[in-house]
C-alpha cells in the first residue's frame, strides 16, 4: 500500500474540507449582500468592514443557543439527523480535480483528492444519500409540518435526481468514463467546428444535458425556486421547523455546501474545470463555480416558488422525457461516429 | 493480517450489527436507518473488493432510492395501523420460526456446499485494466454475455410500469377524458382548455332606485404640482 499518496490524499481533503467549510460561510455573506442588492436595500454591513465579520457573528450566536428537544420527538434520530446532513454535504467536493499534477518535494502530488472510476456516480450517490437528513429530521420532530417538509423533499429529491443522473448520461457517452479526471481531458481538447476553434466543453456539445443539469441540481439541493420542503408560508419552514442553536446552523450550512459542491462539478462537468484561456488552473474553476453560486442567488431573488404539483409534473413530463431524448440522440451520433472525439 | 482484511472485519462486523437492529428495532423507522447503515457497510465492502461501480449502484439504487420509499410509506401509514412486531399470535410465531430456521438451512447450505475461493474467470485484474477499468469491464460483459438477461429485465421492468400507470387509472371516463387533456401541461390544477372563457349570463338592468347617486359636488381637478392639490378640498368638505 502506498503510504505517502495516502497520507498526501488525507492532508488534501482535510484542507479541501476546511476551505469549503469558511466559503460556506462566506456564501451567506454574499447571498444576503446580493440579494439585498437586487431588493434595493443594503444588507448587513454592520460587523467589520462590508459586514465581513457577519458570518462570524452568526456562528458564534447559533452556537451558544439554547439544543431544544421537543417532547415528542424521536430523540436520538433527531439528534443525529443534522450532523447526517451536514457530513454528507461536503462529501461530494473530494473527486473534483483542481489542478493536473505537479511535483513537489522530488515526487508528483496531483492536484485532486482522489481519482475513482466511478466519481460522477459517486457523486449522485452522495447526494441521494443527503436527502436521509431531511427526511429522517422532518420525521424525527414529531411536528406535522415537519413531516409535511420531509415527504415534499423526498419525492422531489427522488424525482430530480433521475433527471439529474440521465442529464450526465450524454457526457458518459462522449467520453466514455464516468471519472471527473477523465471528462475534464477531454474537456481541454479543441472542438474545430467549421473554421471556428473552440474549447470542447460539454456546454457546447450538450446544451440540454447542461440546461437539464443546472435545473435538477438546483431542485436537489432544494433552493428557490424549488425550495417546496422549506417552504415559510405554508410549512413554517418545514423540516427544520422544530430544530434550534447549531443543529439548526447544521441543515443551513449544509444547504450552502451543497450549493457550493453542485457548482463545481457543474463547472467541471459541463464548463471545462479548470480548462481556460491563458493558463489553466484552479482560479478557472473558482471563477466558473462563482457563476453558478451567482445564478442561484439571482434565481432565487426573481423568481416566486412553484407550486407542489407544477414541481412533479415539470421533472416527469418536461425535464425527463428530454434527458432520455438527449440521451438517444447523442447515442446515435456516437454511434454513427459524427463528431468523435 | 492484512489491512484490508482488517478493514473487511470492521465493516462486516457493523453490517451484521445493524442488520441485527432491522430485526431487533420496535420502531420501523428505526429498522428503515438500520437497513440504510447496513447497506452502506455492504458497499464499503464493495469498494474493499474493488467492485467501485456495484458499490455506488447499491448506495444511488438501494439506500437512494428504495429505503427512501419505505421510509415515505412508514411516514404516510399511523403508526398503530402496522402490524405488530414482536408477539403476535402462538401459532404466528411458531410458524415464523420454523421458516427462519428453513431460511437459515438453506443460506448455510450454500455457503457450506461451496468453497469460498471460487473459480477464476475470464475476467483477471489484468483483463480488466486492458479495457480500461472496472465499469467498462461490467459494462462489456453486461451487452455481450447477458444481452438477453438485461433485455428482459428492461420488458419486466416495463410491464410493471404499465401495471402502475394502469392501477393509478381513473375510474370514470370523463376523468380519463380530462387527464388526457392535461397530458402536456405543467399545472394539474389549471388544465389548459379548461380556463378558457365561458359565455357569461345577461345580468339584470339596475332599477333606478339602486343605481347610486354620483360622489358628492367635488369636480375632477387634473393637478399639476403638490401644492395645487392639496388646496383642493378633501372628499366631504365643503367648499367655502
Amino acid at each position: 500500500m502506498d503510504w505517502e499518496a495516502l497520507i498526501v490524499s488525507y492532508l488534501l481533503g482535510f484542507v479541501l474540507l476546511n476551505i469549503l467549510l469558511v466559503l460556506m460561510a462566506y456564501m451567506t455573506w454574499f447571498e444576503r449582500r446580493l440579494v439585498a442588492f437586487f431588493q434595493d436595500r443594503i444588507g448587513p454591513n454592520r460587523t467589520g468592514p462590508f459586514g465581513l465579520l457577519q458570518p462570524i457573528a452568526d456562528g458564534v450566536k447559533l452556537i451558544s443557543k439554547e439544543d431544544i428537544v421537543p417532547a415528542n420527538a424521536d430523540r436520538l434520530i433527531f439528534l443525529v439527523a443534522p450532523l447526517l446532513s451536514f457530513v454528507l454535504a461536503p462529501l461530494g467536493a473530494l473527486v473534483v480535480p483542481f489542478g493536473d499534477s505537479i511535483t513537489l518535494f522530488g515526487r508528483q502530488i496531483d492536484l485532486y483528492v482522489i481519482d475513482i472510476n466511478v466519481a460522477a456516480l459517486y457523486f449522485l450517490a452522495v447526494g441521494s444519500m443527503g436527502v436521509y437528513g431531511i427526511i429522517l429530521g422532518g420525521y424525527a420532530s414529531g411536528n406535522r409540518y415537519s413531516l409535511l417538509g420531509a415527504l415534499r423533499s423526498t419525492a422531489q429529491v427522488i424525482s430530480y435526481e433521475l433527471v439529474l443522473g440521465l442529464s450526465l448520461v450524454g457526457i458518459f457517452i462522449l467520453t466514455g468514463s464516468l471519472s471527473l479526471v477523465e471528462i475534464l481531458r477531454a474537456q481541454q481538447r479543441t472542438l474545430i467546428l467549421g473554421g471556428l476553434e473552440l474549447p470542447n466543453w460539454f456546454i457546447l456539445s450538450q446544451p440540454l444535458a447542461f440546461v437539464l443539469f443546472l435545473i435538477a441540481a438546483v431542485a436537489e439541493t432544494n433552493r428557490a425556486p424549488f425550495d417546496l420542503p422549506e417552504a415559510e408560508t405554508e410549512l413554517i419552514a418545514g423540516y427544520f421547523t422544530e430544530y434550534s442553536g447549531f443543529r439548526f446552523s447544521f441543515y443551513f450550512l449544509a444547504e450552502y455546501i451543497n450549493m457550493i459542491v453542485v457548482s463545481l462539478i457543474a463547472a467541471t462537468l459541463f464548463l471545462g474545470g479548470i480548462d481556460g484561456p491563458f493558463i489553466d488552473g484552479v482560479w478557472w474553476l473558482v471563477a466558473k463555480a462563482f457563476i453558478f453560486l451567482f445564478f442561484y442567488v439571482w434565481l432565487r431573488a426573481t423568481l416566486p416558488r412553484f407550486r407542489y404539483d407544477q414541481l412533479m409534473g415539470l421533472a416527469w413530463k418536461v425535464l425527463l422525457p428530454l434527458a432520455l431524448i438527449n440521451i438517444g440522440v447523442t447515442g446515435l451520433v456516437r454511434l454513427w461516429g459524427i463528431g468523435a472525439l | 493480517m492484512a489491512i484490508e482484511v482488517l478493514i473487511f472485519y470492521l465493516l462486516a462486523g457493523v453490517a451484521i450489527a445493524a442488520a441485527a437492529g432491522v430485526v431487533l428495532a420496535r420502531n420501523p423507522v428505526h429498522s428503515a436507518v438500520s437497513l440504510v447503515l447496513s447497506f452502506i457497510n455492504v458497499a464499503a465492502i464493495y469498494v474493499v473488493l474493488r467492485a467501485e461501480f456495484l458499490a455506488v449502484a447499491q448506495i444511488i439504487v438501494y439506500t437512494g432510492a428504495i429505503i427512501v420509499l419505505v421510509l415515505f410509506v412508514l411516514m404516510l401509514v399511523q403508526q398503530q395501523d402496522l402490524p405488530e412486531f414482536h408477539g403476535g399470535r402462538p401459532l404466528r410465531r411458531a410458524v415464523g420460526f420454523l421458516l427462519g430456521l428453513a431460511l437459515l438451512a438453506e443460506v448455510a447450505a450454500a455457503i457450506l456446499t461451496r468453497s469460498l475461493r471460487g473459480a477464476p474467470g475470464s475476467w483477471t485484474p489484468e483483463a480488466v485494466a486492458a479495457v480500461g477499468g472496472n465499469i467498462q469491464a461490467i459494462g462489456r460483459e453486461l451487452y455481450s454475455a447477458y444481452m438477453l438477461p438485461i433485455q428482459a429485465t428492461a420488458l419486466l421492468l416495463l410491464a410493471a410500469t404499465i401495471g402502475a400507470l394502469f392501477l393509478a387509472r381513473p375510474e370514470l371516463i370523463e376523468e380519463r377524458l380530462a387527464v388526457a387533456r392535461r397530458l402536456f401541461t405543467i399545472s394539474l390544477a389549471h388544465p389548459r382548455g379548461v380556463d378558457t372563457l365561458q359565455p357569461v349570463a345577461e345580468l339584470p338592468a339596475p332599477q333606478d332606485g339602486q343605481l347610486k347617486p354620483a360622489g358628492g359636488d367635488r369636480s375632477l381637478v387634473m393637478a399639476r404640482t403638490a401644492e395645487e392639490f392639496t388646496e383642493q378640498p378633501a372628499w366631504g368638505e365643503s367648499r367655502r
